[in-house]
């Protein structure tokens, strides 16, 4: 019998992330690298450490390898714990059921029994896309208050790209009258961050009704809230107002890592009483030979910089050699930038070797991508916006 | 996982490292940008399988305990084995001051007794190397060895005064000890390191305390090998070491790992060197921030220059501040126009707005904890 808990929180980690190109090919979106020595996860898992919230259920699906080992006990968010902590919650067989998470509503609808072994009073669903620090705990105490059914976070988007979001039309009262998904005339601008917050005994019923619906796709944003609004059940927004960032697009992602180069840095991760934690390498400080330049850069433990790094973050492990050149670009753990190479705004992924004089990226259009653990051969030019994983790097010669 | 324990004795002589031994012992001395010297030996015992290590401590032991903790960092917060922290305690036997690692050991019998495995390497914790001791533990057993100590012979770990150099023959048996020598007759600098079965320990200690000694190596182990009384043998190691006695000693191996093949060598990624985890994030290059042949440690944001320094953990360069030569540690502070060379900065001191402070390379400037220039 598991001691009872007031909120238990529901982490979406499951989308294949599609958008992120060559990146997510083996590795689930929660488990990109960001910021140096971060991965996306790491900000909701802390978000939640921090708040106070000690059951994290992370929903996982597609290629979950990497992201499994880099949960392992949850030790590093201090989610390693005798009555809760952090679990990754595959889809399993039930009886003869067995079957893939078909939405977001779905995956949570089939992982009832694990909320249940907590009781909880409110669950708390995350996704695991968006950069951003939030007091969770804060918004819970808003939605007790309230009294609501649910609590939906919300960002003030300006209002020219109000119609890429899921936009909340609210009353006075905060209190949401209208749900609208990618509105072409938005009358709000009020977007919702995917961070709600759910009295579970309501959400509970819900997600039982969407289950008992053939028609429905079992989607939080398409089914279950629409829904939830039809019936008059009461839903709040809470205002959100720090550094909100989704990363699902190669543009969003290198967009999100040069931002904090900016000074002062739209999110403050320097803040040491909201610490973001990560799973950490072991490496020694990094190391800036004679020669090399560094300017207005992010540099990680485990890096050693002979070349030039400017307008970059390097995360660790990585290796610029003599004569390499790096400009507003975004070099991933244990990458290896040979000599003379030229990398400009460009991703390059986990392990991979851009071998002497290659160039990659260019002065303007879109962003670069080197797969992992891709080699791209000497001499060899990618092309601004092009993405090489390690299979196409192979054909190149 | 090996049949071996360790067993890490922090009550050296810590005097010649002036201020920087004032709050710590010299198992908890910053070394390295965002290490501490223990964490060498407890990770080199750890990447050698070892699964129970127990750390002797002696006196100003607070940081050492506050930075080991549950042992986490190293794998070492198991149910079984694991990380003992063993500090001073006052019983009718025991006055809670050590009077040598006999004693220390006499004090905690019953970790030793308790213990389950058969070997257990005995070290110092003063000597810095990133070394597996497989070859080691292999070659005790095929010379059928009671007791086998490390040496090495390189030239720069001769330079202490309170060496033990060892005569080796040629099947590695040792002949000779001399301690303290002015003189030494061979280059094979003990590093301080003994195997043996634990249960050999158990008695050694046991008749060593029963006879009124305390030092284990000149009152029991030298006298071995003067009567022969057991095979003592010596095993050569040949990586680099780091013997941490002074301050010029302790300012030489960090400046050591400015160069990139030394920093490699000791940091190898087969050999990975645990430490406590402070979750900062990646250092930050600002402005007109200008540095070279330089360790950077996270959380550190440099906007002045720095020249052949090693940085640690959030420590910040204002604007026209300039650093050669120094070791700058965790959350300290160099303000605008400040200047500083050669110098060897302790936790949170801060360097004011266009001071100047330039020590001899030769002896380098300590600036204690918390002090502002």
């Amino acid at each position: 019998m598991l001691r009872k808990k007031t909120c238990v929180a529901m982490l979406l980690a499951g989308g294949q992330g599609s958008r992120l190109g060559v990146l997510t090919q083996n590795m689930a979106k929660p488990a990109i690298p960001y910021g140096g020595k971060y991965r996306i996860i790491d900000f909701p898992l802390s978000n939640c450490s921090n708040s106070g919230i000690d059951v994290v259920g992370v929903l996982t699906q597609y290629q979950p390898l990497e992201l499994n080992a880099y949960i392992g006990s949850g030790s590093p968010w201090d989610l390693d714990l005798s009555n809760g902590g952090v679990f990754v919650l595959p889809p399993y067989v039930k009886g003869k059921i067995g079957e893939w998470y078909r939405g977001t509503a779905n995956a949570i609808y089939q992982n009832i029994a694990f909320i249940e072994q907590y009781n909880p009073d409110y669950v708390l669903i995350l996704s695991g896309d968006h950069i951003y620090k939030m007091n969770y705990n804060a918004m819970l105490r808003y939605h007790i208050e309230k009294n609501a059914d649910a609590t939906i976070a919300v960002l003030e988007v300006p209002w020219e790209e109000a119609s890429r979001f899921g936009i909340m039309n609210t009353d006075e009262e905060n209190t949401i009258v209208e749900f609208e998904e990618k509105p072409k005339a938005p009358k709000s601008n009020k977007a919702s961050m995917g961070v709600y917050i759910f009295s579970w005994q309501k959400l509970r019923e819900y997600l039982v009704g969407d289950e008992a619906d053939k028609k429905s796709s079992n989607d939080f944003g398409k089914n279950i809230i629409p829904k939830m609004l039809a019936d008059k059940q009461k839903l709040v927004a809470y205002a959100f107002d720090g550094y909100w960032k989704d990363v699902g697009t190669i543009e969003s992602l290198w967009e999100a890592n040069m931002d904090l180069l900016k000074r002062p840095m739209p999110i403050d991760l320097y803040d040491h009483k909201w610490r973001i934690y990560a799973r950490n390498p072991g490496f020694p400080p990094h190391y800036v030979a004679a020669g090399a330049i560094v300017e207005d850069s992010l540099i990680t433990e485990g890096c050693e910089v002979f070349g030039t790094v400017k307008h970059s973050v390097l995360f660790a492990g990585v290796t610029v050699e003599q004569g390499a050149e790096i400009i507003d670009s975004v070099v991933m753990p244990g990458a290896v930038i040979g000599r003379g190479a030229l990398v400009r705004r460009a991703i390059i992924a986990e392990t991979a070797v851009i071998k002497a004089g290659a160039k990659i990226g260019g002065e303007e259009g879109n962003i670069a991508v080197v797969g992992q653990g891709a080699v791209i051969p000497s001499g060899i030019v990618v092309e601004a916006g092009q993405q090489v994983d390690a299979a196409a790097a192979e054909k190149l010669k | 996982m090996k049949d071996v324990m360790g067993i890490i004795y922090t009550g050296e002589r810590d005097d010649r490292l002036r201020e920087l031994t004032i709050t710590r012992a010299i198992a908890a001395l910053p070394v390295a940008g965002r290490f501490r010297i223990i964490d060498f030996l407890m990770s080199s015992m750890v990447n050698s399988g070892m699964r129970n290590v127990g750390v002797i401590m002696q006196k100003n032991y607070h940081s050492l305990m506050d930075h080991l903790g549950s042992g986490k960092e190293w794998d070492l917060h198991g149910k079984n084995d694991g990380l003992y922290i063993l500090p001073p305690f006052l019983t009718r036997e025991n006055v809670g001051l050590y009077s040598g690692m006999l004693d220390a050991l006499r004090s905690n019998s019953s970790y030793l007794r308790r213990s389950r495995q058969e070997y257990v390497i005995l070290t110092n914790s003063h000597i810095i190397y990133n070394y597996k001791f497989d070859d080691m533990i292999a070659a005790h057993i095929d010379n059928g060895a009671d007791i086998t100590m490390l040496y090495t012979k390189d030239p720069s770990m001769q330079k202490s005064e309170a060496n033990t150099y060892l005569a080796v023959d040629e099947e590695g048996r040792v002949t000779d000890m001399e301690i303290e020598p002015t003189n030494p007759s061979n280059e094979n600098t003990f590093m301080e390191v003994y195997l043996m079965k634990r249960e050999l320990l158990r008695t050694m200690v046991d008749q060593g305390v029963a006879h009124g000694l305390h030092d284990l190596t000149r009152d029991v182990i030298q006298r071995l090998v003067a009567d022969k009384s057991m095979k003592v043998c010596g095993f050569e190691f040949k990586d680099k070491a780091w013997q941490i006695d002074s301050v010029q000693s302790y300012y030489r191996f960090n400046m050591d790992l400015l160069k990139a093949d030394t920093l490699r060598s000791l940091f190898s990624e087969d050999r990975p060197v645990y430490t406590k985890v402070r979750d900062e994030m990646p250092a930050r290059y600002e402005g007109k921030s200008e540095v070279v042949n330089s360790l950077i440690a996270d959380g550190s944001i440099i906007e002045g220059r720095v020249e052949n320094s090693i940085l640690f953990r959030s420590v910040r360069i204002a604007p026209d501040a300039v650093v050669k030569n120094c070791i700058i540690m965790q959350d300290a502070e160099i303000q605008s126009g400040a200047q500083i060379e050669n110098c060897i900065l302790d936790k949170q001191a801060v360097i004011k707005r266009n001071a100047r402070l330039i020590g001899p390379a030769a002896y380098p400037i300590v600036v204690a904890k918390n002090v502002v220039i």
